[in-house]
């Protein structure tokens, strides 16, 4: 199963820096238990910053040299390389952090798209994911091949980065060519920190019903009546 | 303390208006009626708002699990106010419980399917059927995923994030922060968890329409199945119900039992880690884990400030105590003052009972 990981150059969070979003690193991690020949795949000026995913489970690169929007040249590339597997983050780390362009590839590739994946195994003619849903819950999809996955963030943490393996790594350069990004006709400014509401309802019915020293039989009933009515008892079904 | 603060300013001003976005106007005639808006007396009853005819609509897509609002969700219905104005109508895709409370005109149902590309193109058809000026999604992983597909289908720009939103203005982050992006509220929206209070105007109204028959779609062939997951070995920042111990349980056994046969997720307070009693991954609180649970219910836990901080975001707290001034008791909507060790037996003989 040939496995390929969409790698995008991040700012680190807090330092400012260039570095290989944790997301990506995970992705390659997933993709190296697919496939130990798992290689990446990334469209921009430079390589420099991903090539970091080398030494973290991928074992070759191929390089898109561009300036502009990469899609275009993503999927062209992609029909090119026809993979059986092409994972990515959920989101960008210090760009524009929409999260749309593995959805913008999927629908140009006609793929479908499975998100929130924290482990892959393949299984006769597809893929089988564990996707992580709200609240704790998971569960498994299987999809036909060729699709696009994206990682969780509660999928395994990043392999630890190997000098050797990152030196020994290939780089495959190629030319591309893409249209310049489309104006969006945003206003930009200094990020400026909002306050955040809280759940306002918190609080909301405080001082609820209050049982002074009932017999702990009325009590225990009164308590399971209560959890019943909230159906986090009794009726447990994801989503 | 978690009582919410009084705003008399706010009282007096609805007590001297009609409706919520009325102006206030003074009653010169005295003769107690106002400038009362037609809507506002309706056979609905008093102070409830009525849509008759609405010039545009707005969709907010709501997650409802188990058909149970989200905080995020009742953000997205009260943002759809804010784009609504006074000329059109919040219609509430997928149904749920206390809809007309959270602000919804409207309640569009959409059919359940575990495929999110069969969902997505749903939204499609009712998108391209209602023709809404808005469309609205918490950017949570359900919403998110959701705006994302529908957006990509129709080939429009989607505004994703948005921190902050009026009727002229949304704002998102980009660049790590670093940034922000500003514009006129596009069509297709996300918002981020807390960019705005749930709603707070009258009760709407609710009412059902009718969805256009559903168009057959060739959709891919994937096929689900529930994974079920051991709720005790859920993490402790995930889980949607936890049963927590404090200093007045003693018999762990008894509790451990207990939270097994609720079905829950265990948790502690600091007192019961600190003796050994509870793994410290268990500790709930400041210094331990904040949870994000539908329920929260604390056996033998006073609630040391701390402590609430780490449930400040539970929407339901039982707690069984023997003080009566402890300010768990106070902040339980069901609070039992008594022994918790005489709680746990009673509940477990119960369940045993009906099982």
């Amino acid at each position: 199963m040939k496995a390929l990981v969409l790698l995008s150059r991040g700012l680190h969070p807090v330092s400012g820096k260039p570095c290989l979003p944790r997301a990506d690193a995970q992705a390659a991690r997933l993709a190296a238990s697919l496939n130990r020949d798992a290689g990446g795949l990334h469209a921009g000026p430079s390589c420099e910053t991903v090539c970091e995913a080398l030494g973290r489970g991928l074992t070759q690169l191929t390089h898109l040299r561009l300036d502009g929007d990469p899609v275009p040249a993503l999927v062209a590339s992609l029909r090119d390389l026809k993979p059986d597997v092409v994972l990515a983050g959920p989101r960008g780390q210090g760009g524009e952090d929409t999260g749309l362009v593995p959805y913008v590839i999927a629908h140009a590739l006609g793929w479908p798209l499975i998100p929130h994946a924290v482990e892959l195994e393949a299984v006769d003619g597809g893929l089988r994911v564990t996707q992580a849903l709200p609240k704790g819950a998971r569960r498994f999809v299987t999809a036909p091949l060729p699709v696009l996955v994206t990682a969780h963030s509660g999928a395994p943490s990043p392999l630890p980065f190997a000098y050797g393996r990152a030196r020994a790594g290939r780089i495959h350069e190629r030319e591309a060519f893409s249209p310049p990004a489309a104006p969006d006709g945003f206003e930009t400014r200094p990020y400026r920190p909002r306050p955040r509401v809280l759940a306002a309802n918190v609080g909301a019915h405080a001082r609820g019903r209050v049982l002074i020293n009932p017999d702990p039989h009325d009590a225990a009933r009164e308590i399971l009546a209560y959890l019943r009515e909230l159906g986090v008892f009794g009726q447990r079904s994801p989503t | 303390m978690n009582r919410l603060r009084r705003d008399p300013r706010a009282e007096r001003l609805a007590a001297e208006t009609l409706g919520a976005a009325a102006r206030r106007r003074l009653d010169w005639s005295q003769k107690g009626t106002g400038a009362a808006p037609a809507a506002a007396m309706d056979a609905a009853g008093p102070g409830t708002r009525i849509v008759e005819a609405p010039a545009f609509l707005v969709f907010a897509v709501v997650d409802a699990p188990r058909d149970h609002l989200t905080a995020q969700d009742r953000q997205t219905l009260a943002a759809a106010h804010v784009l609504v104005g006074n000329g059109g109508a919040v219609v509430m895709v997928r149904a749920a419980e206390n809809a007309a409370e959270s602000g919804a005109d409207r309640t569009l149902p959409l059919e359940v399917d575990p495929d999110p590309d069969a969902l997505a193109d749903q939204l499609t058809d009712l998108i391209a059927h209602f023709q809404p000026r808005h469309v609205l999604w918490p950017e949570s992983e359900v919403g998110g995923d959701l705006a994302r597909r529908v957006a990509v289908r129709l080939g429009e720009p989607l505004f994703c994030g948005a921190e902050q939103i009026s009727v002229n203005s949304v704002r998102r982050p980009a660049q790590g922060r670093r940034i922000e992006r500003r514009a006129k509220p596009p069509r297709f929206i996300t918002l981020a968890d807390g960019a705005i209070a749930s709603y707070a105007g009258p009760r709407c109204e609710a009412r059902l329409i009718e969805a256009p028959p559903r168009k057959a779609h060739v959709r891919a062939h994937l096929s689900v199945e529930d994974a079920h997951a051991h709720p005790a070995a859920t993490p402790l920042a995930e889980a949607d119900f936890v049963v927590a111990a404090g200093n007045g349980v003693s018999d762990f056994d008894a509790f451990r039992r207990l939270v097994s046969a609720l079905g829950a997720t265990p948790g502690a307070s600091r007192m019961a880690c600190d003796a050994g009693l509870m793994p410290r991954s268990a500790q709930v609180g400041a210094s331990g884990t904040v949870l994000a649970a539908h329920c929260y219910f604390a056996l033998g836990i006073a609630g040391a400030p701390q402590h609430l901080q780490g449930v400040a975001n539970c929407e339901n707290v039982v707690a069984v105590n023997t003080d009566l001034h402890a300010a768990m008791i106070a902040r339980a909507a069901l609070a039992v003052v008594g022994d918790a060790q005489a709680v746990m037996p009673a509940l477990l003989a119960l369940l045993e009972a009906e099982a």
